[in-house]
């Protein structure tokens, strides 16, 4: 394949993977609450996630190694543990999260309640991963995901202030609720740099087989991919901030998102959002069903592969069929799926240094990196972000619970 | 060699380059008045639970009556050590890929498709 259409179908990878349940909820959530005041932190979670993408896909280029299986490796079973189960358990409400993504884009069209779409929708992408391979799941999914581009053209019918949006670039302090605006801004980073993103990415390079003559690629994908990604966050708040936030409307139960799209695109807004809704989830979910996978056969050495048929990698599928059921199973008891899905982010931000710091370590280890190893831009801005949306969310989290 | 950390996790290759485990532990034999030697690798069964939480171990080893599908690899079968280690022994024929056959004949074999 030549290195062009890589590019483009990296490129495509991200801006129809970038956009999922967590960040569409917490960019609208944003915007309604906050108008563009909060773009920043969509800005600076693409920025690490970037960094973060790159490495996974550095890493599996030149050690050859998933990453679980290097981080096994490399710190033992003993502390191999924590990485593993918070991950898994961070991923699962995420999975949780995007299958009642789904099963909302479902009610919003059908008028049948979501929690009786949780099934089918799991059985659905139970299916996509028992007879797909890899590359279906990849690209499909991401070439469906570009609908999520009708986010872009509904900001720019809407026609934002650009020098106001290009300000909010920048962190300012807020105006009310400060409680409110840091839950959010970490929310808003947990969603963005979500584990399962660069854990997907390194699975992936190593089923792609990369080599060192992929690095070049990999670091233009992982930077434009989500630079691009993180705009449609940004488009899907800009929306926000112009149709909800005039009207004091604030995104607390999931009825009042849809209409995000009704007024710069009329009647097809409403239909471009229920489909990239269901898209934009429906991707996530394969991606991180795969994940999860990935992340056990690979942590305890057993075969793998999405390529392989099921009955050659049994406890591969197993993991993928069980996690899609549990999480199906969750979102049939009712469990309101927007609370869920900011739960879920600032749970991920919370464990943001659990989950990011082995890779750190990884990364600057010349026994897998060679003389590819991290430099201190990278570090530094990886480490910075992470600690301090952990610290944040582990202020905001109890007071977002406890004074509501 | 540091055997912590060359051997010890690493991902184990049978034969026909199939994934058959991590290496969950290394047999060392004591010799009286000479150095310990190795005498080979072991995965499986309990053999992890005993480097997590050896309480748990025992107690999971009580309860079975035994240490579960373990498979000693003798040094002398040890083939490659490099990014994974290789092994002259067959998975297929190996207590290491029971766990993997009983969920494909009792689970996962059983649905169609599969």
């Amino acid at each position: 394949m030549s290195k062009l259409l890589e590019i483009a179908l990296g490129l495509v990878t991200g801006i129809g993977g970038f956009l999922e349940a967590g960040s569409l909820a917490t960019s609208a959530q944003a915007g309604a609450e906050f108008g563009y005041q909060l773009i920043w932190a969509i800005a600076l979670g693409a920025i690490c996630i970037a960094f973060l993408v790159e490495m996974g896909g550095r890493l599996a280029a030149v050690s050859h190694h998933p990453l679980p299986d290097a981080m096994r490796e490399r710190f033992g079973i003993r502390f191999f543990l924590v990485p593993l189960v918070a991950v898994a358990l961070v991923s699962f409400l995420v999975l949780a999260s995007e299958i009642g993504g789904v099963c909302l884009a479902l009610q919003f069209t059908t008028g049948v309640a979501f929690r009786w779409w949780a099934l089918p929708v799991s059985a659905a992408l139970w299916l996509f991963l028992w007879k797909g391979t890899f590359g279906l799941v990849e690209q499909g999914a991401s070439l469906l995901g570009l609908v999520t581009l009708s986010f872009v053209v509904g900001a720019l019918k809407l026609h934002p202030a650009l020098h106001q949006v290009g300000a909010a670039l920048l962190p300012s302090l807020p105006t009310h609720d400060p409680a409110k605006y840091w839950f959010m801004a970490v929310s808003i980073l947990g969603a963005s740099v979500s584990p399962y993103l660069f854990y997907f990415y390194s699975a992936g390079a190593v089923e792609d087989d990369w080599d060192e003559g992929y690095l070049g690629i990999n670091r233009v994908v992982a930077g434009l991919g989500m630079t691009f990604g993180g705009a449609v966050a940004v488009a899907v708040l800009v929306c926000a901030a112009l149709v909800l936030h005039p009207r004091g409307i604030q995104v607390d139960r999931y009825e009042q998102v849809p209409f995000l799209l009704t007024e710069p695109l009329g009647r097809w807004g409403f239909r471009l959002f229920a489909a990239s809704l269901a898209v934009a989830c429906f991707g996530a979910a394969l991606e991180i069903a795969l994940l999860l996978a990935y992340l056990v056969a690979q942590g305890f050495g057993w075969r793998w592969g999405e390529n392989l048929r099921p009955r050659h990698a049994a406890r591969f599928a197993l993991v993928y069929t069980a996690a899609l059921l549990l999480a199906g199973l969750v979102i049939v008891t009712g469990l309101d799926p927007l609370k869920l899905t900011i739960f879920s982010m600032a749970l991920t931000a919370l464990s943001l240094p659990v989950t990011v710091m082995p890779l750190l370590v990884l990364m600057n280890d010349p026994d897998y990196l060679g003389d590819r190893t991290n430099g201190w831009l990278s570090n530094a801005a990886v480490l910075c972000v992470s600690v301090v949306a952990a610290v944040v969310a582990l202020v905001t989290i109890p007071l977002q619970i406890f004074g509501s | 060699m540091e055997l912590g950390r060359e051997v010890l996790d690493q991902q184990v290759i049978d034969a026909r380059g199939v994934p058959m485990g991590k290496v969950d532990g290394v047999i060392l034999e004591l010799r009286p008045g000479e150095p310990a030697r190795v005498a080979g690798l072991i995965m499986g069964g309990t053999t992890l639970l005993w480097r997590i939480h050896a309480g748990l171990a025992r107690w999971v080893e009580r309860r079975l009556g035994g240490e579960g599908h373990v498979t000693r690899i003798p040094w002398h079968r040890v083939l490659k050590i490099g990014v994974d280690v290789k092994v002259d022994v067959e998975a297929q024929a190996s207590p290491a890929s029971h766990w993997e056959r009983w969920v494909r004949d009792r689970i996962i074999g059983r649905i169609p498709g599969a």
